[in-house]
């Protein structure tokens, strides 16, 4: 595995309609794989820069050159990852920002032409490739996960119904994993289309004064990609499993801070006001 | 004014009030905040029929405000000015409608509008704060807006009001004391107004949020001692007024020991600790209060689950204590030092004659027949520094007790890291104890008894998903057999006669460290075996260990076979001349090894010279 296992990329969404009557200014700008922002309250301060492995820019539209469509954002991250996922390491993927920022348009997308996200575009590349495959030897399989994690509780988005609160366990050999969490095999692309369709429908959005859609849980996509390979001179098969996970993070502006040590980016100053929040005011003492 | 409907009013009011009540989650769930708007609705057409605020008349210059005087006048009152009259009734009335205004807003994200109502609140209370009517609007108003300010991150303006709160109610107490009247009185029927019992419950409950609100404000100012302190405060304060849950008590009361011992202060710590044993033994007499959040089926694996993790801070309490002493006597080769024994021995009496003064500074728990219970728990079990063998023993007995209860719960198939970090503990409660025990063949038993505990593990970890946790144990384990192994030269320098059997021994437990050792660096070759370029900075240190300790063992291989020992010194001065080479190539790794360095590079040119005789020799013979 060549260069850094851990890649940071940044995006900027077009403005919304509320943006746009409001005539805001756009503060970001990008070049190349820098990304800078302006201080709106000093506009003649020099802007800072920051550099990441990728900076998109994707607050124009397509006409521009400098845009960065959905299909550019898969080819840089997607494509390396289903590369790594073949040689049978783990790839993990997290989208990271506040509600409205675009983190399901990036993971998810659009149903529309070519507005399709990072996890439609990687799952159907997975099918392509698998279909392609001619060598009798290799066979494969492929089954997905799809979990919801709300308010400390973990929900099955495959299996809605189960209102019950799964548990997250840890087995010597197995490792961590959720318990009675929905497994299902798929064979083709269109599979993981409708159970992510059904998923998505059932995942926790809801509305108050302040935000149209307040996305408040974080899911997680799982797929879970087995390659057999029989070898049919020595009669004996080898095995490689890895573990795609896709995760859709919750609004950052509502991260709860329990104590966690690390730097985040919100340090959190809240006053929990319940008392039965106590404990995790004197655990966090205890941590320092 | 004098049309207003009473009894409308008031039912408006109580409706609002249960609205506002109405837990998030029951409302639809793509509207979480429908009830407080309803709520918001019905507040505001009270508010409608109360009529205008009443103007500020006869505006006195209050000159005992301090700076900033006006609507943040935070400043205690000299006086205690009850409402009188219909101006100052509905002054307020209305105070008690922005007050719930104020809060709702707060709920549904709307901080400024909040903001607002709340400081309406607060002036038109200002010339009655310290009134037996207002008292206890005024601080809770003052609360809120804690809170409000430190969800804008103003950290201390948050704690201005908070603390002008405390204040306001010491001084409260001090000038008038009786029970004062709850806000939601204002909207009740004669009838229906509480007792004074019913009062002054409620108006503690007040203070002991505000007393839990600063301590999340300390926090974050890291005024740690403080905001401990706070903490203990509230927790004392839920025993007095019997407003908690025993499961949930007792544990915050452990969690907090935690705290303590980490500033070594065991004498708080054990008070926490064995407060937690009386509060937890408590679960099943007493009934829930509406601090309790856990549901009805939850109840009996929380009880478990509480019950091992109380165990476990008890753990780190022995662990912790007998290490601590380890610390203050060891000399430095890590072995008993006596002059610091004697030393400590002598400083034994002047702690326990302080004892006493310390205990009256520090927040105590409960009264009466608690107070008798919680130390009859302390008195089985000291708060000193074990200074020998004896009083370590018993420290070790009670942290191994505690042991075999977390593992009750917290068993390898689901809780693997928690059951580890107890099983981690249980080996770090024998390598302290073998510390104080003088007789060399029992320290070596008691190294064995960890290497068997720790050995399974290893076996049965999936080293994929529990990298970390594997090297921890394999690097121990590899020191365990180091230490048995140079406690055995030990033992076998002493006779006068070694037999083959002990040396036998001896390179047994060399094979077995050196297996360890180059277990734990194997983990650290990629996929293609290969060993890295550049050692990550995490594990840096133990792999630089390793490596010397590797040296130092194939130095140490007891045989009679010339050839065999020339090539044992030959891997033992690769492995130094590694550490030389990688330290040269790698400054940094210079500075976490500064020690082991110089020796490796002593013997990098010792070693050659050595080996050159050895070749002379045997080719003489």
């Amino acid at each position: 595995m060549s260069g850094a296992s851990v890649k940071v990329a940044v995006r900027v969404r077009p403005f919304n309609s509320r943006e746009t009557s409001k005539e805001s200014k756009c503060i970001i700008q990008m070049q190349g794989n820098s990304t800078s922002i302006i201080n709106p309250k000093n506009p003649k301060e020099a802007p800072k820069s920051f550099s990441f492995d990728y900076s998109y820019w994707s607050h124009t539209s397509p006409e521009d050159p400098c845009f960065a469509s959905q299909n550019r954002v898969y080819n840089d991250i997607g494509k390396e990852m289903l590369l790594h996922a073949f040689e049978g390491y783990n790839v993990c993927i997290f989208a990271y920002g506040q509600t409205g920022a675009g983190k399901s348009y990036t993971m998810m997308g659009k149903q529309e032409e070519s507005q399709a996200g990072i996890i439609p575009q990687l799952c159907e590349e997975l099918f392509e490739k698998i279909n392609d495959n001619c060598n009798e030897e290799m066979s494969y399989s492929v089954e997905v996960s799809y979990m919801e994690i709300y308010c400390e509780r973990v929900r099955d988005l495959l299996n809605p119904k189960n209102k019950g609160n799964l548990r997250v366990r840890e087995h010597p050999l197995l490792g961590p994993y959720v318990e009675d969490l929905s497994k299902l095999a798929v064979t083709s692309y269109t599979d993981i289309a409708d159970l992510m369709d059904a998923g998505n429908k059932a995942r926790t959005v809801a509305a108050t004064n302040m935000n149209e859609t307040s996305s408040r849980s974080h899911a997680v996509f799982t797929i879970v990609f087995t390659q057999k390979k029989h070898d049919n001179e020595t009669n004996l098969s080898t095995e490689k499993v890895s573990k795609i996970s896709l995760v859709d993070l919750a609004g950052s502006e509502r991260a709860d801070s329990t104590g966690a040590k690390g730097t985040r980016l919100k340090e959190g100053a809240n006053i929990n006001k319940s008392l039965t929040t106590l404990g995790k005011v004197i655990s966090a003492l205890a941590e320092v | 004014m004098a049309n207003v409907p009473w009894a409308e009013v008031c039912e408006k009011f109580q409706a609002a009030l249960a609205l506002s009540r109405v837990e998030l989650h029951k409302n639809p769930e793509k509207e979480p905040y429908k009830s407080k708007y309803s709520a918001r609705a019905l507040l505001e057409e009270v508010k409608a029929l109360l009529g205008p605020a009443p103007e500020d008349e006869d505006e006195r210059p209050e000159a005992e405000d301090g700076p900033g005087a006006g609507d943040h006048a935070l400043g205690l009152p000299a006086e205690v000015v009850e409402p009188e009259g219909p101006v100052a009734q509905r002054a307020v009335r209305l105070a008690v409608i922005e007050f719930h205004l104020g809060v709702n807003h707060i709920d549904t994200e709307e901080l400024s509008a909040g903001e607002e109502h709340l400081v309406k609140c607060l002036r038109l209370l200002r010339r009655y704060r310290l009134s037996h009517d207002c008292i206890s609007l005024c601080i809770q108003a003052q609360n809120n807006l804690g809170i409000l300010w430190s969800e804008r991150e103003e950290i201390e303006t948050a704690q201005a009001y908070l603390e002008s709160s405390e204040a306001l109610y010491n001084q409260y107490m001090k000038e008038v004391g009786s029970p004062p009247l709850d806000p939601t009185e204002r909207f009740l029927p004669e009838e229906e107004k509480l007792t004074e019992q019913e009062r002054s419950k409620r108006f503690e409950k007040v203070y002991t949020h505000n007393l839990y609100y600063l301590a999340q404000v300390y926090q974050h100012l890291e005024m740690f001692e403080k905001a401990a302190h706070y903490c203990h405060s509230t927790l004392k304060r839920q025993l007095e007024h019997n407003a908690y849950h025993p499961i949930e008590w007792a544990i915050n009361a452990a969690t907090l020991s935690q705290f303590y011992i980490n500033k070594l202060c065991f004498m708080e710590a054990r008070h926490c600790l064995s407060a937690a044993n009386v509060i937890f033994g408590q679960t099943g007499k007493i009934s829930a209060t509406e601090d309790t959040p856990e549901a009805e089926g939850e109840v009996p694996e929380l009880y478990h689950q509480r019950k091992g993790e109380i165990a476990r801070c008890w753990i780190k309490y022995c662990l912790t204590l007998m290490q601590n002493a380890q610390l203050s006597m060891q000399d430095n080769i890590g072995e008993l030092d006596l002059d610091k024994q004697s030393e400590l021995r002598a400083l034994r009496k002047k702690e326990l004659d302080e004892e006493e003064s310390i205990r009256k500074k520090a927040v105590q728990f409960g009264t009466g027949e608690l107070c008798d219970a919680i130390s009859a728990v302390e008195e089985k079990v000291s708060y000193l520094r074990p200074l020998d063998f004896e009083e370590a023993r018993e420290l070790f007995l009670l942290g191994q007790h505690y042991v075999f209860e977390a593992k009750e719960f917290f068993q390898i198939d689901g809780y693997v890291t928690d059951h580890i970090e107890v099983v981690q503990d249980h080996s770090a409660l024998f390598k302290v104890l073998a510390f104080f025990e003088t007789d060399m063949e029992r320290r070596c038993k008691m190294h064995k008894r960890r290497i068997a505990m720790l050995e399974p593990l290893t076996v049965d970890l999936n080293p994929q998903y529990y990298l970390l946790v594997n090297r921890q144990i394999q690097f121990e384990i590899a020191h365990a057999y180091y230490d048995m192994m140079d406690l055995k030269v030990a033992i076998a320098d002493r006779l006068r006669d070694p037999d083959s059997h002990i040396v036998k021994k001896i390179n047994n437990l060399n094979k077995s460290a050196l297996k360890y050792y180059q277990l734990f660096l194997d983990s650290l070759r990629d996929p293609n075996k290969v060993f890295p370029e550049h050692i990550g900075e995490d594990v840096l240190r133990p792999a630089m260990l390793a490596k010397f300790r590797v040296a130092r063992l194939y130095g140490k291989i007891i045989t009679a076979d010339p050839k065999k020992e020339l090539e044992n010194l030959a891997t033992s001065l690769e492995h130094y001349k590694f550490i030389v080479d990688y330290c040269e190539k790698h400054p940094e790794a210079a500075q976490e090894i500064e020690v082991e360095l110089e020796l490796s590079k002593e013997m990098v040119s010792l070693l050659p010279t050595k080996m050159e005789r050895f070749r002379t020799k045997m080719a003489l013979t």
